[in-house]
């Protein structure tokens, strides 16, 4: 390389350095990618819990388990009865409200999944 | 002039190529992950199905703080879109006035309409039953709707944050607390007329307890999208109480009669008419007969 094309290189790297600090800032904070027309799988956690909620109580309105389980699949694909166990116990473990523990246990039980914690939600009306 | 051009060059070409570099890091190499989104950002049919959800716990625990909470950030365009298309959908089925009227009073609420709600708007109804209610008083904590409050980072100002849903300033209806009625009318004959020439349509005869035709009675003919409304009397040549729509094949219909507006007929469809050797095809039109309960009988 001749020195006059190395004091070229020298003086564009501040300027590489500078650009490419702020194409970080845009790329990340300022302008970060924008997601659109995302599936139920990528909600924050709490978003996920009503959902798996809200079919709960949609199929105690619509008795359609299909439905519920295709909802719920879109969260977990391999074990769609397993969220709806998991959410009613830590409901049960923190005093939630029991109709909807009770919509959750009785669609865990049509999943064909439940455990001993769930059983006394299973009988009665909410 | 020309040293300072020339270090001036360098600077700027080292901005561009490293300006380049960091965007195409941060876009395509390493994007901010995808992970705690909100409703407001799923696909429009897993957000219109995250609106029925909502519309049917409402159902199940009459809970509006809940439901709006839930909507909350998503667009009032997409709320309507979606709970319009459920109560027709759900009227069209047929399903329970019951659980009708709760989708009805909160598309009420949330200033959504739809003509296939408008039946059960302001008809005597039970009232929907107070929020989630623990039975011990140890459990008194619930599933809360999340906030809206994005943890992507988003620009702040070329990228317009969601917005949360203008809340309606409607006072809603109070409800009074009454069981659910019976219906005050009663089906007594549904039966298929195939007369060549006619266009299909749905003929209604109401009558009162003692069979004789009733007049000025209210005919409600709902269908997915849609509703029509006649009163009974108004064409004196189909005879007292009689009331006539027309109607099309492929359509499920529902009928409701008067004020109450359950329906009593539900998936009411133009078919054909048995086949009759030598003739045409027919399209049989439906004749509804409906006689008022005697009030012994109601509830």
């Amino acid at each position: 390389m001749s020195k006059r094309a190395r004091k070229w290189v020298v003086r564009a790297v501040p300027g590489a350095v500078l650009g490419l600090a702020l194409g970080f800032a845009i790329g990340w904070w300022l302008w970060p990618v924008q997601y659109t027309n995302t599936a139920p799988s990528v909600l924050r956690q709490d978003y996920r819990d009503d959902y798996i909620v809200m079919v709960a109580a949609a199929y105690e309105v619509e008795e359609d388990l299909g439905q519920a389980r295709e909802r719920l699949e879109l969260l977990d694909s391999e074990e769609p009865a397993a969220l709806v166990v998991e959410l009613a116990e830590r409901l049960v473990e923190a005093g939630g409200s029991t109709e909807d523990i009770t919509h959750l246990a009785r669609l865990a039980w049509a999943l064909g999944a439940t455990t001993s914690t769930l059983v006394p939600y299973l009988e009665g009306p909410p | 002039m020309s040293r300072v051009s020339s270090r001036q060059a360098a600077l700027i070409i080292g901005l561009v190529i490293g300006l380049a570099l960091g965007l195409v890091y941060t876009w395509g190499i390493a994007p901010v992950e995808l992970v705690n989104t909100y409703p407001a950002l799923l696909r429009t049919d897993y957000r219109w199905d995250w609106i029925r959800l909502v519309a049917l716990s409402y159902v199940t625990d009459g809970d509006l703080e809940r439901a709006r909470a839930r909507l909350d950030g998503l667009e009032q365009e997409d709320v309507a879109g979606a709970i319009q298309a459920l109560i027709e959908e759900h009227a069209a089925a047929g399903r329970p006035a019951g659980t009708l009227r709760r989708l009805t009073a909160l598309a009420e609420a949330l200033d959504v309409y739809t003509p296939a709600m408008l039946v059960y708007l302001h008809t005597p109804t039970s009232a929907p039953p107070a929020p989630a209610s623990t039975s011990s008083p140890t459990l008194t904590s619930t599933i809360l709707p999340p906030t809206p409050t994005p943890t992507l980072p988003r620009a702040s100002t070329s990228t317009p944050s969601p917005t949360p849903t203008t809340k309606p300033t409607r006072t809603p209806r109070p409800l009074t607390p009454t069981p659910t009625p019976l219906s005050p009318f009663q089906l007594i004959q549904q039966e298929q007329i195939c007369e060549p020439g006619q266009t299909p349509h749905i003929e209604v005869v109401v009558r009162d307890e003692r069979g004789t035709g009733l007049d000025g009675v209210v005919v409600w003919l709902m269908w997915p999208g849609g509703a029509d409304r006649a009163v009974t009397g108004l064409k004196p040549q189909g005879g007292a109480g009689y009331a006539d729509f027309d109607a099309e094949p492929g359509v499920s219909y529902a009928l409701g009669i008067g004020e109450l507006g359950m329906p009593l007929v539900t998936d009411l469809r133009i078919e054909s008419c048995p086949a009759r050797k030598g003739k045409e095809p027919l399209l049989g039109s439906w004749r509804i007969v409906v006689k008022r309960r005697s009030p012994e009988t109601e509830m």
